[in-house]
């Protein structure tokens, strides 16, 4: 696993029946701790500038695809620091080959925190105390697709 | 089991001080066999981060944790979990949510062969006030940690004073309920007395001296053993270790001093931790003379 949060393994187009419907990439959790997944705040996500919002972006998490409607409930589901979780975006046709910029945010809640810090949480904007234990909300990558 | 038999404070790392490392450049055994380098026979993990499959772990990998401990002659020590009263976002967890979710917590850490948990409260204001039903929430747990064996201990942490009202209303609680599965963890960060240029230093701030923690001594059963600036002559230049150390064997406290490094520079590219973990340790030897 790469130091940076995107990882440079696993972007690519998905096919399904034979037809490229959209693309995917992988994050690690920048956390000192795993989290379940009501904690997590996805973000908007920017591919060479177009924006494709958070409810069009399912997150697979130890093999289970979760929508973000549906993380918003689950306590129960752990997603840990040491294993990436990988973002399936719908695109028809998929990303073209070549260079790609990514720009992705997600943050997420901690109970032991002060509130004030907890209702000001914003996946696309960085916090107002940058503290690397938490990782930066927003982060970018410039990756291949062949 | 590995037993370690000392008596009187003894030598621990809490894994969390690999934070900028663990899973990208150093695994679990890594940070095992690091700790082995040290001499040091304690273990502080955090659940949530170094558990595989936390908090269902398979019974192959709490096979694993076992040899790794035999094989570095290591003994669990603290379990560092958290009541995530806030998982939710939208509402607060009752307390009988949140105590399911603590008693998952000590089955698993007497699982793994912990006495100790470093539970972490939720908090509610700016100065780390626990919720106000987490007396609720112990009750529903006590019996659980009290059939295991298992103390349960808030952390008591800078800018918290251990003269303070929360740590007298923690020791209220352990009288009330003589319970010998309630207590404390002292972070040393209480005792830090200089800060440096640019160093962050808590309005609410107040140094602790060393002997404040001697009316405490009963109910403490775990220390961070907190370290902010080591020296190359192995000495901790802004906490007082030395007096520390001498009133925990004066009073013949008997425990895992655990280190705990929070400097954020640990995150910056090429930093060492193992290193500045052995300085540490050579001081903690010294000191406490093992």
């Amino acid at each position: 696993m790469e130091r940076q949060v995107i990882q440079s393994v696993g972007f690519r187009n998905i096919k399904e029946d034979g037809a490229v419907t959209g693309f995917q990439f992988k994050v690690r959790l920048p956390y000192y701790r795993g989290i379940f997944l009501s904690q997590l705040r996805p973000g908007t996500l920017f591919v060479d500038g177009e924006r494709f919002e958070r409810e069009d972006i399912v997150w697979n998490i130890g093999g289970e695809d979760y929508t973000c409607e549906e993380m918003q409930t689950d306590r129960n589901t752990h997603w840990s620091v040491t294993a990436p979780a990988v973002l399936k975006v719908k695109k028809e046709g998929g990303l073209s080959q070549g260079w790609h910029s990514l720009k992705y945010g997600f943050c997420f809640t901690s109970s032991y925190m002060p509130p004030v810090v907890q209702e000001n949480l914003n996946p696309d904007e960085e916090n107002f105390v940058f503290m690397p234990e938490f990782g930066h909300h927003v982060n970018e990558r410039r990756l291949l697709i062949v | 089991m590995y037993q370690y038999n000392r008596r009187g404070p003894k030598r621990g790392v809490a894994l969390y001080s690999y934070s900028a490392e663990f899973g990208l450049t150093k695994s679990l055994e890594e940070c095992f066999e690091d700790i082995c380098d040290m001499g040091a026979h304690g273990i502080e993990i955090l659940a949530n981060t170094h558990i595989e499959n936390y908090p269902y772990p398979t019974d192959a990998w709490v096979d694993k944790w076992f040899r790794l401990c035999d094989k570095y002659e290591i003994v669990p020590v603290e379990y560092g979990n958290w009541i995530d009263s806030y998982v939710l976002g939208g509402r607060e967890l009752t307390a009988e949510e949140s105590g399911e979710m603590l008693k998952r917590d000590i089955r698993l850490a007497h699982r793994l062969g912990f006495s100790v948990m470093r539970t972490k409260m939720p908090v509610i204001s700016d100065d780390l006030a626990p919720v106000s039903n987490w007396r609720k929430i112990i009750r529903l747990a006590l019996p659980t940690a009290e059939k295991l064996g298992i103390r349960m201990c808030p952390e008591i942490h800078t800018p918290t004073n251990l003269k303070s009202r929360m740590v007298a209303d923690y020791v209220d609680f352990i009288e009330e309920t003589k319970t010998k599965s309630f207590g404390l963890n002292i972070d040393f960060s209480v005792f830090r007395t200089k800060f440096g240029e640019g160093d962050y230093r808590d309005p609410n701030y107040t140094p602790n001296e060393p002997r404040d923690l001697i009316p405490l001594l009963p109910y403490i059963y775990c220390c961070h053993a907190k370290f902010i600036h080591m020296s190359d002559d192995f000495e901790e230049t802004v906490i007082p270790y030395k007096e520390i150390i001498k009133v925990l064997k004066d009073h013949q406290w008997d425990g895992y001093l655990l280190s705990e490094y929070e400097g954020a520079d640990k995150y910056d590219e090429g930093y060492e931790v193992g290193q500045t973990l052995r300085k540490h340790h050579i001081m903690m030897k010294n000191y406490i003379g093992d």
